[in-house]
């Protein structure tokens, strides 16, 4: 039996074997891609040949193949399906090759950083170009795939996680969708330590946050805590600031709720512990900005200035 | 009896001319506020006075229960085009009144003033939010000018101002003019204190800075001239201000300019569009250059100038004609 499997296994081993290594070498020769600028797919090289679809800035290429063509360099490519830029299936085509950036072209990084700074530019612009939010997002995170040694890579895998979260979460005020948020932990877990793992730390924090607090002291006491823990988790982030800031505005507010409900005592402490909070902003943060929020919140808290009002609660507002 | 009143007039005067302007107790308001006849939330109502409005004078201050109360006159409406205003003099909450005796008065109201200009910024954030700060920002410069943050909160009252007008200006048909002449300026008064007031600053940089927005074409319309003449205003200011924030995206922008020029002259002016291309790559190269990867915000120019100088390299469009995008 064991010769018998000897005698059939063998061969049949060794074609898996040459199968799997003609596939790692047909990956490993694989020359992936991306665009700065968006182009047409054609059917053949050369600009008069027949269109077939369009391929979007930052869109994730494999090139299939080379030419040249009126004097230009041309790319047979294949698209990966890419639900962000609405591209349903795999598609495959020829393109102008100057507008194609690999690991193999110089600077490639800088260029491809470059055009997503530029469009989410273009995104923050009134009147700016359509679909620029998505077109920097894949962008951004083209950049840690085609050049994982990159300076660029953590950052530009931070902002492509960072724009896909704001869009997402634009999104759930329309629609309820729940966010997703792997791409954020992707960040924490491939750059840990960095700025870049302590900001996804901090947009993390909007899953837990209440969508409302309906007058409730429940919701501010979970949410300072959590500002506060992110705060002494990361006190070199650059959230590290706005986070105790946020831990004391809750406490602030929950002063007032405490006020409103009659709770003279619960009231106090919560006063007290807005101060100790926004007194460790003032103490520590070099930040003109947040130093005198807080300075403005304690002279508040000290003068009983409502920060969370009645005011506020019939005019609907909740935070 | 009138050598008394007399004597009593002389006093007054005596008693204004000795005190000075800074002695008056001044300030501003960092809530909005209903003001009432007299110390009593019961009282007539007056007018809403809202977040920083000018407070030329406290006149006196009472404490009625637990309440303390402030007598101010307050500037309620300024109507900067008129050069007019109406003061008002009525009973505030003390606690609102920061003066020019409060303790940290000048963080206590930068402090209201961002928080502001962060509502402004948020979607469904609170109506005129904007013009509060800019309000409060100024009245640090007006009553604290020797504050540490008074250049900064000039420069940010400017700004604020500058944005508003801005966002106005292009809402109206003139905002497509090419020449820049044929449509309403921006009011650069307060830019132009800034620079006045604090020269050779970070803050007089910005606003130089700023001021470039009243001197670019509404339109190129396809035009070389428009581009030509924005590329050298971009230039001027980055050779004139080498330590300002602004002195990497101003030379990134001349390049940019010069870019489209290139498009726009096409293969019938090589000469010309050999110039162009020649310059946009120089200017593109220095604005990689001055950009600084410790400065997060100045940090993005590099790449930008590098994907400036491969389009430029390869020949691929940076200027869409047909949407005349700058």
């Amino acid at each position: 039996m064991v010769k018998l499997i000897k005698m059939i296994g063998l061969p049949l081993l060794a074609l898996a074997v040459i199968g799997s290594f003609s596939a790692i070498a047909l990956a490993a020769e694989q020359e992936h891609a991306t665009l700065i600028r968006e182009e047409s797919l054609y059917v053949s090289a050369g600009a008069n040949a027949q269109k077939t679809a369009q391929a979007d800035r930052g869109s994730a290429l494999t090139i299939l193949e080379r030419s040249q063509a009126g004097g230009q360099p041309w790319m047979k490519i294949s698209m990966a399906a890419d639900q962000q830029a609405q591209v349903s299936k795999e598609a495959t085509g020829w393109i102008p090759g100057k507008t194609v950036i690999t690991a193999s072209t110089a600077n490639g990084d800088e260029v491809v950083f470059g055009q997503a700074v530029d469009s989410e530019r273009q995104a923050e612009e009134r009147g700016g170009r359509k679909g620029a939010a998505e077109d920097a997002l894949r962008l951004y995170a083209r950049v840690p795939e085609l050049f994982p040694g990159s300076p660029l890579a953590a950052e530009a895998m931070w902002r492509a996680a960072d724009i896909r979260w704001q869009l997402a979460k634009a999104d759930f005020v329309r629609s309820g969708k729940p966010l997703d948020d792997k791409y954020l932990r992707e960040v924490v877990a491939k750059f840990p330590q960095s700025k870049q793992a302590e900001l996804a730390a901090y947009d993390l924090l909007d899953n837990q946050m209440c969508p409302e607090w309906r007058g409730m002291a429940e919701c501010p006491i979970k949410e300072s805590a959590l500002y506060e823990q992110y705060a002494h988790q990361h006190p070199q982030s650059p959230k590290a600031a706005e986070a105790l800031y946020n831990a004391a505005w809750r406490q602030a507010a929950l002063t007032d709720i405490y006020r409103i409900n009659n709770d003279r005592e619960k009231s106090e402490a919560a006063r007290k512990k807005a101060t100790a909070l926004a007194q460790e902003v003032q103490g520590q943060q070099p930040d003109v900005d947040w130093k005198a929020r807080a300075t403005d919140l304690i002279y508040k808290l000290e003068n009983k200035i409502p920060i969370y009002g009645a005011g506020v609660v019939e005019a609907g507002e909740t935070k | 009896m009138k050598l008394r009143t007399g004597a009593l007039l002389l006093a007054i005067s005596f008693f204004c001319l000795v005190t000075p302007a800074q002695q008056k107790e001044q300030g501003t308001i960092i809530d909005e506020v209903q003001m009432y006849v007299s110390p009593d939330a019961n009282a007539q109502k007056l007018a809403r006075a809202t977040r920083g409005r000018d407070v030329p004078l406290v006149m006196e201050r009472t404490k009625i229960g637990d309440q303390s109360w402030a007598h101010v006159l307050i500037i309620v409406d300024v109507d900067r085009e008129r050069e007019t205003n109406r003061q008002i003099t009525g009973w505030v909450p003390s606690k609102v009144v920061i003066s020019t005796a409060t303790p940290n008065a000048d963080q206590i109201i930068f402090g209201e003033a961002v928080d502001s200009e962060n509502q402004a910024e948020q979607r469904g954030g609170r109506k005129h939010a904007a013009e509060d700060a800019m309000r409060l920002y100024y009245r640090i410069y007006d009553y604290w000018p020797n504050s540490p943050l008074a250049g900064e909160a000039l420069w940010r009252a400017a700004d604020v101002r500058w944005q508003l007008e801005k966002a106005d200006v292009r809402l109206r048909p003139s905002s497509r003019e090419m020449n820049p002449d044929l449509r309403n300026p921006i009011d650069d008064e307060p830019m132009k204190l800034v620079m006045k007031k604090y020269p050779h600053t970070k803050w007089s940089d910005l606003a130089a800075y700023d001021l470039i927005d009243n001197k670019l074409c509404g339109s190129w319309k396809g035009e070389t001239h428009c581009p030509e003449k924005e590329s050298e205003l971009y230039e001027k200011y980055a050779r004139e201000h080498p330590q300002s924030p602004k002195a990497a995206e101003a030379l990134f922008n001349a390049a940019w300019r010069q870019a489209a020029l290139v498009q726009m002259y096409g293969a019938q002016h090589d000469k010309e569009r050999d110039k162009a291309r020649r310059k946009a790559l120089e200017l593109a190269q220095e604005a990689a250059t001055k950009s600084s990867a410790g400065d997060p915000k100045l940090a993005d120019w590099k790449p930008r100038a590098m994907e400036l100088m491969y389009s430029l390299q390869q020949g691929i469009p940076t200027y869409d004609a047909g949407t005349d995008r700058k």
